[in-house]
């Protein structure tokens, strides 16, 4: 079984000292600003130095690399050639193979969107791996969201993988008693009816005796909850909080202005 | 006036014909040990959800009677003000784990956070419990990572961790191997001795015999022996009525008949069939 279920890494760094919900908004404020800046390059400087330096500030330099050269790249890379190529805008093409034709219009149109999506991908990464999931969601309910809710968000991230852990238990189990599981696709879509049944009844049992579970450990109580972990929360974050709430309104106001 | 009163429970989940529990009457002292036994569907494990409160505040379905604990009715409580007073671990270990924390010492401070209890307390306590239980080395490993037997513990420690008046646990072992067992049962007993009151649904009778207060065998819904471990465990009525006994016991009583078990009572331990069978 996996032993991690987060992204999170543990380590000292500005970033990961900021309060989550700041730096929530600090995602917020550069998607938006990626997306809805009227200036043509704000998207390429987020992504090649923006986020770059904030990987660093936060001490996940490697790792946001790494998720970048398999993960988010690699994504980019196809939605840009999807778009330079097929994206009918433009009359004087400049690259030419076969059917496909790229215009110097279709190559700038494609180009800002892969780097937004970077700038999206990225942001969010960074978040995640500076940020504890229970704090994040600790702080959340401690700001008004209901404790269910955070429950839900975040049990569902850590037993998805438990579910399909068992899902791979009954097709061992149903195998092994003669199940074919293998050939055509009727054979297949056919091997999944016996796998429906103890998956789903047998979660709904579960369910039943979770709650019971974490009901006994008083999970409906009325006290005030209180979180293990310290959750920060400085002057500096109610200041960033401000400049990027300011920040994400002034960049839906320039839009819906120019617009 | 005993601290656990049950008079004339009766009760029958919504969706059953006949009643799961009939007509019990239960009385349990304050940091006494109570163990329950009885075949499958005794209603044994209905028992521990009625004495914490999830009978009937969560299952619904039909009650009469009354359950007290520490002077206060069940009927009249609610259920997140009863859990405070009652601690529940059940058999199944994996559904025990809440799933929103990551690693073992969060998933014990999971009810002290909802509780309230302030953050350096609460890691004291948390400490505190895991020592107790043997499992301080687990701390920061994830609670789905863990072997059944490892992760029954960490169920345990969760709840003994909120300090409950009243223990509940519904076969705590059942995934443990024998030094866990007899780990767990240690504990168990140090907690009644401090003064915790505990009714554990157990089906290992040495380890009953060896720590339990008291035994309580049910049958069919219905409190059937009720006695000291040695009187209940070595009893006729147990084996005629399809119990599950004592390899002990049932050696000494084959050799009773053929006349080789000359003492008037039957052991249940191997220490007690070892004395007995000394020429």
């Amino acid at each position: 079984m996996r032993e991690r279920l987060s992204f999170h890494i543990k380590r000292d760094s500005a970033l990961h000292r900021l309060n989550p919900l700041t730096k929530l908004l600090l995602v917020l404020a550069l998607i938006l600003s990626a997306f809805l800046t009227p200036f043509y390059w704000t998207p390429h400087i987020l992504a090649i130095l923006v986020i770059p330096i904030l990987s660093v500030i936060g001490r996940v330099g490697r790792e946001y690399l790494s998720t970048a050269f398999r993960l988010i790249l690699p994504a980019a890379t196809f939605l840009f050639l999807m778009q330079a190529f097929f994206h009918p805008i433009g009359k004087e093409i400049i690259f030419a193979f076969y059917f496909l034709d790229m215009t110097l219009e279709s190559l700038m149109f494609a180009f800002g969107n892969a780097m937004r999506i970077v700038v999206m991908v990225s942001a969010f990464t960074i978040f995640l791996l500076t940020t504890h999931p229970s704090e994040l969601m600790s702080d959340l309910s401690r700001r008004g969201l209901p404790g269910q809710f955070a429950y839900v968000i975040i049990s569902t991230l850590q037993i998805l993988p438990q579910v399909q852990a068992k899902a791979q238990t009954i097709i061992s189990a149903q195998r092994s008693r003669g199940l074919e599981t293998e050939g055509g696709f009727f054979k297949r879509a056919g091997a999944l009816i016996p796998l429906i049944g103890p998956l789903v009844f047998g979660s709904l049992v579960e369910v039943e005796e979770r709650a019971i579970a974490i009901e006994a450990r008083g999970f409906t109580s009325k006290h005030v909850k209180t979180s293990l972990h310290e959750i920060p929360d400085t002057p500096t974050d109610i200041f960033l909080r401000w400049f990027l709430t300011t920040l994400i309104a002034a960049s839906i106001g320039l839009k819906l202005w120019l617009s | 006036m005993a601290f656990v009163n049950l008079q004339n429970v009766t009760y029958k989940y919504p969706l059953t014909k006949t009643p799961v529990l009939q007509n019990i009457n239960l009385q349990v002292n304050e940091g006494e040990f109570v163990a329950v036994m009885g075949p499958n569907g005794a209603g044994k494990s209905t028992l521990c959800y009625a004495l914490a409160g999830f009978v009937p505040h969560f299952f619904k379905g039909e009650i009469s009677g009354s359950i007290e604990v520490d002077g206060k009715k069940s009927s009249e409580s609610t259920l997140d003000e009863w859990v405070l007073n009652v601690g529940l671990a059940f058999q199944n270990p994996f559904n025990q784990i809440s799933g929103a924390k990551y690693t073992v010492f969060e998933e014990i401070a999971f009810g002290l956070e909802n509780i309230g209890v302030p953050r350096e307390e609460m890691k004291d306590r948390v400490d505190e419990a895991m020592s107790l239980t043997g499992i301080s080395d687990l701390a920061d490993r994830s609670p789905y990572s863990l072997s059944g037997g490892q992760q029954q513990r960490v169920a345990l420690t969760s709840i003994l961790v909120m300090r409950p008046r009243l223990l509940v646990l519904d076969e705590p072992t059942s995934q443990m191997d024998p030094i866990g067992t007899r780990e767990v049962f240690g504990v168990v007993r140090k907690m009644a001795e401090e003064g915790m009151t505990v009714v554990m649904v157990e089906h290992k009778v040495e380890w009953i015999a060896h720590f339990a207060d008291r035994v309580i065998a049910l049958k069919e819904g219905r409190v059937f022996l009720e006695g000291k471990p040695n009187d209940v465990l070595t009893s006729d009525l147990l084996v005629e009525n399809g119990f599950g006994i004592s390899r002990y016991t049932s050696a000494a009583r084959e050799a009773k008949k053929q006349g080789l078990w000359k003492k008037d009572k039957l052991p249940v331990t191997l220490f007690e069939a070892a004395e007995g069978f000394k020429p």
